[in-house]
């Protein structure tokens, strides 16, 4: 039904934005939980950014018709993205908690 | 005590390096809000339009001069001097005096029988429907070009006539050159204008730069006579009606067009080009992905037609402006270094022109005039050639093995056939084509190859990532170039002989026919 309305491209450049403000409240989120320092702020930041940019690739590839280059930059973008979230996580951890 | 808790709490609360959630919706609407003044302000789809200029500004640099070197060696050739040329006129050339290659004479009417009558229904790509689509591609370069894509112009629809009337028996012409002169306020209004009405007839490209004597072939090489020009091909019944209304007159005309007259220069125009107006036209990117077959073929051969129609049409505007037009396609003038001229792209290794948005997915065409009160684009590089150094990816996937290794580029052929390479404009800093092993592909294929422009890195969609790749690229040293082809390839462009790419042409899948969408 929306693709009938919006582009492919209007429509991901739409969800980017969401999923942007998503990862932005998270970060909030998790500031008001956890001091963070700035090893956290690095890779959970960096590791957000690759992830909306490896679905901008790969949703991108999908729309100009090229399946492998979708799931090629998911795997060399997505896959580095995630890690990093997994390493912020654990930066996060360590982190000292904030008291209500 | 509680009270002071409570006031401890809300002072943790207010605490400068925590965004509160009203404080991060304050920034974020706050971020909105300027974003949307600034697009606001700006007119419809600008925004977008202005980032792109932006990045552009970053990545094209614009050049004063032209940017490839000549030695003393180099001169202008003539329009013949090439495999095609003696492919597909040698006979004719042999009465010219000229030393004719007549292995491509051989090779050239292998070629033509394949291209006119074969299709193999048993090879797919090959077949009666992929020929089919190639038959409609050529129509208009075909009946309107004719010999123009082996560098013979001055043909029906790219005529060189500059009638000062219209004719006579046509109910509608204005194919004719105006006798009142059209006057611009600025050399800026007259490019945009140009530019515009090239636009309006379909070309994607325009450049605008200054004939070249370097650029032009020497001598301009035409057998038809010109009493066939307008009116070929004929049909039987045709042929029959031009006898009934006195073939014998006709007979005359086909028979005075002797040797002597088939070569000429500016003379026959009636006028020295003063500009030249440079058009580029994308080819379908579905179509050149099934190269080598009769679908790229097909792709290749709607980018003559639109060469001819548009040229055409140019050519018309300018005599409507009141100025002599010659429109051009292969013929009259090299459209590779008048497109780099006119800042269309860059040279490349495999010596096609690449662009800035479609790559080397491009066909050209030029429009020479007298007119000359315009604004001159300059040459512009993007680091075309620095790439081209390590990339070598045509080179690669050339199946004649006709495009060189040689990371640097050279002012001699250096291949096979450098001892006797008529086809190559010697004295030009580049990578020189072995055009006749090129050629020879052609002939086995039995119809054009392409492998060269579709498995080029620089041939992609027009999608945001590839000027993102394309940027970066420019910015990084040779040894990342070796690398980033390599990931080109890891991520599947550039294939080749991929028979996947055949059935993808042809689904309906993604591609919205009805207006409805899919």
């Amino acid at each position: 039904m929306l693709l009938s309305i919006f582009s492919g491209i209007e429509m991901l450049f739409f969800t980017l934005g969401v999923i942007s403000t998503l990862g932005a409240v998270g970060l909030n989120k998790l500031n008001k939980m956890y001091q963070l320092d700035w090893k956290s702020w690095l890779t959970l930041i960096l590791g957000v950014f690759i992830i909306v940019f490896a679905i901008a690739w790969s949703i991108s590839s999908v729309l100009e018709g090229e399946p492998r280059a979708a799931s090629m930059g998911m795997v060399f973008f997505g896959i580095p993205g995630l890690v990093l979230m997994l390493l912020g996580r654990r930066f996060v951890l360590k982190c000292e908690t904030r008291t209500a | 005590m509680a009270k002071e808790k409570k006031e401890q709490a809300l002072e943790k609360k207010e605490e400068p390096n925590v965004l509160s959630r009203r404080n991060f919706f304050k920034v974020g609407a706050a971020t909105a809000a300027a974003g949307a003044a600034g697009a606001a302000a700006m007119p419809q789809k600008a925004v977008a339009k202005k980032l792109d200029e932006e990045v552009k500004k970053v990545v094209v640099k614009e050049e004063d001069d032209f940017p490839h070197e000549f030695n003393e060696n180099y001169k202008p050739h003539p329009s013949y001097a090439s495999v095609h040329g003696h492919a597909f006129f040698g006979r004719a050339l042999q009465a010219l005096g000229v030393d004719v290659d007549m292995e491509a004479v051989e090779q050239g009417d292998q070629l033509l029988q394949s291209i006119n009558y074969g299709h193999h229904n048993d090879k797919p790509g090959f077949d009666q429907i992929s020929k089919a689509f190639v038959g409609g591609a050529w129509a208009i370069s075909n009946a309107g070009g004719g010999p123009m894509p082996g560098a013979v112009g001055d043909f029906g629809l790219m005529s060189w006539d500059n009638n000062d009337d219209k004719y006579p028996l046509a109910l509608m012409d204005l194919n004719y050159v105006k006798k009142e002169k059209a006057k611009f306020e600025s050399k800026e209004q007259a490019a945009n204008t140009i530019k515009r009405a090239a636009r309006l007839y379909g070309a994607d490209l325009v450049g605008i730069t200054t004939q070249d004597d370097r650029f032009d072939y020497s001598v301009q090489f035409n057998p038809v006579p010109p009493a066939a020009r307008k009116i070929f091909p004929m049909g039987p019944k045709q042929l029959e009606g031009m006898q009934q209304m006195g073939g014998e007159g006709m007979k005359q005309a086909m028979e005075s067009h002797t040797p002597d007259k088939w070569l000429h220069g500016w003379e026959k125009a009636g006028f020295k080009p003063k500009t030249v107006v440079v058009l580029a036209f994308e080819m379908d990117y579905e179509g050149m992905s099934a190269a080598s077959s009769e679908i790229s073929a097909a792709a290749v051969g709607e980018g003559y037609s639109r060469m001819t129609k548009v040229a055409h049409q140019l050519a018309v505007f300018f005599r409507q402006l009141g100025y002599k037009a010659i429109p051009s396609g292969n013929d009259t003038g090299m459209s590779i270094p008048y497109a780099i001229k006119a800042g269309l792209g860059e040279g490349s290794r495999m010596g096609q022109l690449v662009t800035y948005k479609y790559g080397p997915r491009v066909r050209l065409a030029k429009v020479y005039t007298d007119f000359d009160f315009v604004e001159y684009d300059k040459a512009k590089s993007f680091g075309v050639y620095e790439f081209c150094k390590n990339c070598k990816r045509c080179a690669d996937a050339c199946p004649g093995k006709a495009i060189p290794f040689e990371e640097e580029p050279t002012f001699e052929p250096t291949h096979e056939h450098k001892d006797n390479a008529y086809f190559n404009a010697v004295g030009a800093k580049k990578w020189y084509l072995d055009s006749k092993k090129c050629f020879e592909q052609w002939v086995e294929l039995g119809t054009d190859c392409a492998n060269c422009i579709t498995s080029c890195p620089y041939n992609k969609p027009d999608f945001w990532h590839h000027r993102l790749v394309d940027s970066i690229n420019m910015a990084m040293p040779g040894p990342v170039h070796s690398f980033m082809r390599e990931m080109d390839k890891v991520f599947g462009y550039g294939n080749v002989d991929d028979k996947e790419a055949l059935k993808k042409f042809i689904d309906p899948k993604g591609k919205d026919y009805d207006g409805f969408g899919s």
